[in-house]
């Protein structure tokens, strides 16, 4: 009796385990459209304060026109957005809409597992104006999953000032890129701005050097997995940077840089120029004193290929219980009034927008108009890699270019590795 | 064979026997909510492939752990868990023991030095992985300055991006700050040495080293054990300030097994695989814990504490 009362004891205990852990999987709940006034929408944690006060206050808006109410769910780390998305909607606790990667290894991933809403039917008939090359990043197997958003644009901004200066020429041909940093090294200063302490930086230094060395479409192809790139090209650009940070280009110990020390050594003007993206528009108008220029990383030959890519896409929970309410603030994301409020956040959206409607500063203007122009133009554009591959390259990556600009490794070995990366997916 | 039989009657027997379920069963059902489950579920996991979101992750057997085997960078972090081991376990001891030791004669003004020491422990560790980023930042960092200001220039590197200083870096800082949290606990043992037995060992004209090492030690012994426990399976287990600083960077130079850990199940979304390096941090350091809690009971017993 006495042993019986223990095992049953023990038994109620492993159920009411097994019951909790219940909580932590299964298959996602389904429900089909619901007639919610509320969505949820999580998002990672906004730059600053500031940005937070400005979207809820967009929300605000979105709601007083639609009636919808909006549950923001801000994280306090865009480090852990994904493995939260993933965990909540795998247990059929996710939210309505969320910010997530755009690409096939990161929302293609819950595109397959089924856990995203086929929103085909409702693009086509809503007739989102969204940009034609941004698409393929939010489609997988045919369906279109999300709104592409964010778009980027990473180069090298200058500062003009310290240009005129010193008489150096403006960074537009590779020949005039290397006088300008043998001219700013000459004159004490840093030529490049580049910390990879955090080692994704290091990814957007290769993905401007590779657009330059190979062009838009074989650009492409080594995306899609249809180049190789243990290629010329690839090692080409991996030897620009080692080249760089051989001839004292770079700050000394790149990889002991954060990239808002990286910054700071811009904005201070130690350093002529800063190899980073679009996103930065920003910060400069609040914190560079001088006149700033942005062009596309320069190509070995021939002219620049601007390297562009998006930063995030809004995917929307397949088993959301308020779809009809879901959809209406996706509707909302890719309107003229929602464009022109994130180009209002030096966010460039994945649809045209009237820029007479918006007061710009003239570097970020520049930025959006020739984004544009390359949108149109047709010939194509360099990829950021970062948000187009796989966690898996990325880590290569981001690995091979710490230990290129550490001396670590050749640029023959990197591109090796990143090939071996490509391989596996 | 004769057998022992309570003399209490069958209802009292009964009645503390349930008493005894009652009393152990909260117990019972947290240990079996946060101990056994969770590790029957990294069992389950350690077996199969799941990336985190698929519904029907395949069983893939003992493959995960022939890749835990025949993985480089396994052995490469294991290696740096060694190294943070025998550094980041042997520093603090020796230098807690000698700021307790300092302190420990000291009368006045005692609780400021003593306040000033333990304040790192109780600093969040991502307030301490930025304040010593920015100490070793390679341009304006106070370290390269201070060395570039005495003439040592020659010394001066990026110590966080140099792969060959990287890992000892960030040791440094977390040596900085756990030695207040050793100085405390010596400290306290030291409360309870018998005075007397160190004045027979000044009469006996045992210098100081003698006196640490035959009288004080000694005395403290269970508590010594006891630190070294905690400092040593938290070298197995460290992640946090790796993290914070390095995140295993440059190249991996300063990854140890739970930053490695991480990667895998977090950034690369190889759950599974993750999931058995975590096993392996805890494989390696239960025997570590056991045999030096084993020790502690010996010394105890044989007297020296």
């Amino acid at each position: 009796m006495k042993r019986s009362s223990l095992w049953v004891g023990l038994a109620a205990a492993g159920a009411l385990a097994l019951t909790l852990s219940g909580c932590t999987g299964g298959a996602p709940a389904r429900s089909g459209s619901g007639d919610g006034k509320t969505v949820s929408y999580m998002i990672g944690q906004p730059d600053t304060p500031a940005q937070l006060k400005a979207l809820r206050s967009e929300l605000a808006y979105f709601t007083k026109q639609s009636g919808v109410k909006v549950d923001l769910q801000v994280l306090p780390s865009n480090d852990n957005l994904r493995t939260l998305v993933q965990t909540r909607l795998r247990s059929g606790n996710g939210p309505d809409l969320f910010a997530y990667d755009t690409g096939p290894g990161f929302a293609g991933v819950l595109a397959k597992a089924g856990l995203l809403y086929d929103l085909t039917s409702h693009a086509n008939a809503a007739k989102w104006p969204l940009f034609a090359w941004t698409k393929p990043s939010v489609t997988f197997g045919g369906k279109f999953y999300g709104i592409p958003d964010q778009i980027e644009e990473v180069g090298l901004y200058y500062n003009k000032d310290l240009f005129t200066r010193l008489k150096l020429p403006a960074p537009t041909t590779m020949a005039d890129l290397e006088a300008a940093a043998a001219g700013l090294k000459k004159a004490g200063k840093i030529a490049f701005a580049s910390g990879d302490k955090e080692a994704w930086e290091g990814g957007h230094l290769l993905s401007m050097a590779v657009a330059g060395e190979v062009g838009p479409q074989p650009m492409s192809d080594l995306i899609q997995g249809r180049g190789d790139w243990d290629s010329a090209g690839v090692k080409n650009a991996l030897r620009t940077w080692a080249t760089f940070q051989r001839e004292g280009y770079l700050p000394p110990s790149p990889n002991g840089i954060s990239y808002d020390n990286s910054n700071a050594l811009f904005y201070s003007g130690k350093a002529g120029m800063d190899p980073t993206g679009t996103w930065l528009a920003q910060d400069l108008k609040d914190s560079a004193t001088f006149d700033v220029g942005f062009v596309p990383f320069p190509a070995p030959s021939g002219p620049a290929v601007p390297t562009t890519g998006l930063g995030s896409g809004t995917f929307m929970n397949s088993g959301s219980k308020h779809v009809t309410a879901a959809l209406k603030l996706l509707d909302f994301l890719v309107s003229e009034h929602h464009g022109e409020w994130e180009l209002s956040q030096f966010s460039i959206p994945a649809f045209p927008v009237d820029l007479s409607k918006v007061s710009l500063t003239p570097l970020f203007q520049q930025v959006v108009t020739d984004t544009a122009a390359y949108a149109k133009s047709g010939s194509g554009t360099g990829q950021n890699i970062d948000v187009a591959e796989t966690d898996v390259f990325n880590k290569a990556m981001w690995d091979g270019m710490q230990g290129v600009l550490g001396g670590q490794r050749t640029p023959d070995e990197v591109a090796q590795s990143l090939q071996a990366a490509a391989e596996k997916h | 064979m004769a057998t022992l039989r309570s003399t209490s009657p069958r209802v009292t027997r009964r009645a503390q026997a349930r008493l005894g379920v009652l009393l152990v069963a909260p117990l019972m059902v947290l240990t079996i909510i946060f101990f056994v489950f969770p590790l029957l579920s990294s069992l389950y996991y350690s077996v199969i492939s799941y990336d985190g979101v698929s519904a029907d992750p395949p069983f893939v057997g003992l493959a995960n752990f022939v890749q835990l085997f025949t993985d480089a960078e396994v052995w490469h972090a294991l290696g740096n868990n060694l190294i943070w081991i025998v550094i980041g376990t042997i520093s603090p001891l020796v230098i807690g023991l000698v700021f307790a030791l300092l302190l420990w004669t000291v009368k006045r003004g005692s609780r400021y030095y003593r306040l000033a020491l333990f304040f790192p422990y109780v600093m969040p560790g991502i307030a301490i992985g930025i304040v010593w980023g920015w100490i070793y930042d390679p341009i304006n960092g106070w370290l390269n300055v201070a060395l570039r200001a005495v003439g040592l220039g020659a010394l001066t590197t990026g110590w966080l991006g140099n792969p060959s200083t990287a890992l000892f870096a960030v040791l440094a800082t977390a040596i900085w700050a756990t030695c207040g949290f050793v100085m405390l606990i010596f400290l306290s043992a030291l409360q309870n040495v018998d005075m007397e037995l160190i004045d027979a060992a000044r009469l006996d004209r045992a210098n100081a080293v003698q006196r640490v090492q035959h009288v004080i030690l000694p005395q403290i012994m269970p508590v010594f054990l006891m630190v070294t426990t905690v400092t040593l399976v938290g070298g197995f287990s460290v992640f946090d300030i790796v993290f914070i600083m390095t995140g295993g960077g440059p190249a991996n130079a300063s990854d140890v097994l739970g930053t490695y850990a991480f990667t895998n199940a977090f950034q690369l979304n190889q759950i599974s695989y993750g999931t058995v390096i975590a096993l392996l941090i805890t494989a390696l350091s239960i025997p570590c814990a056991v045999a030096l809690n084993r020790l502690q009971r010996r010394l105890s017993l044989e007297g020296m504490g």
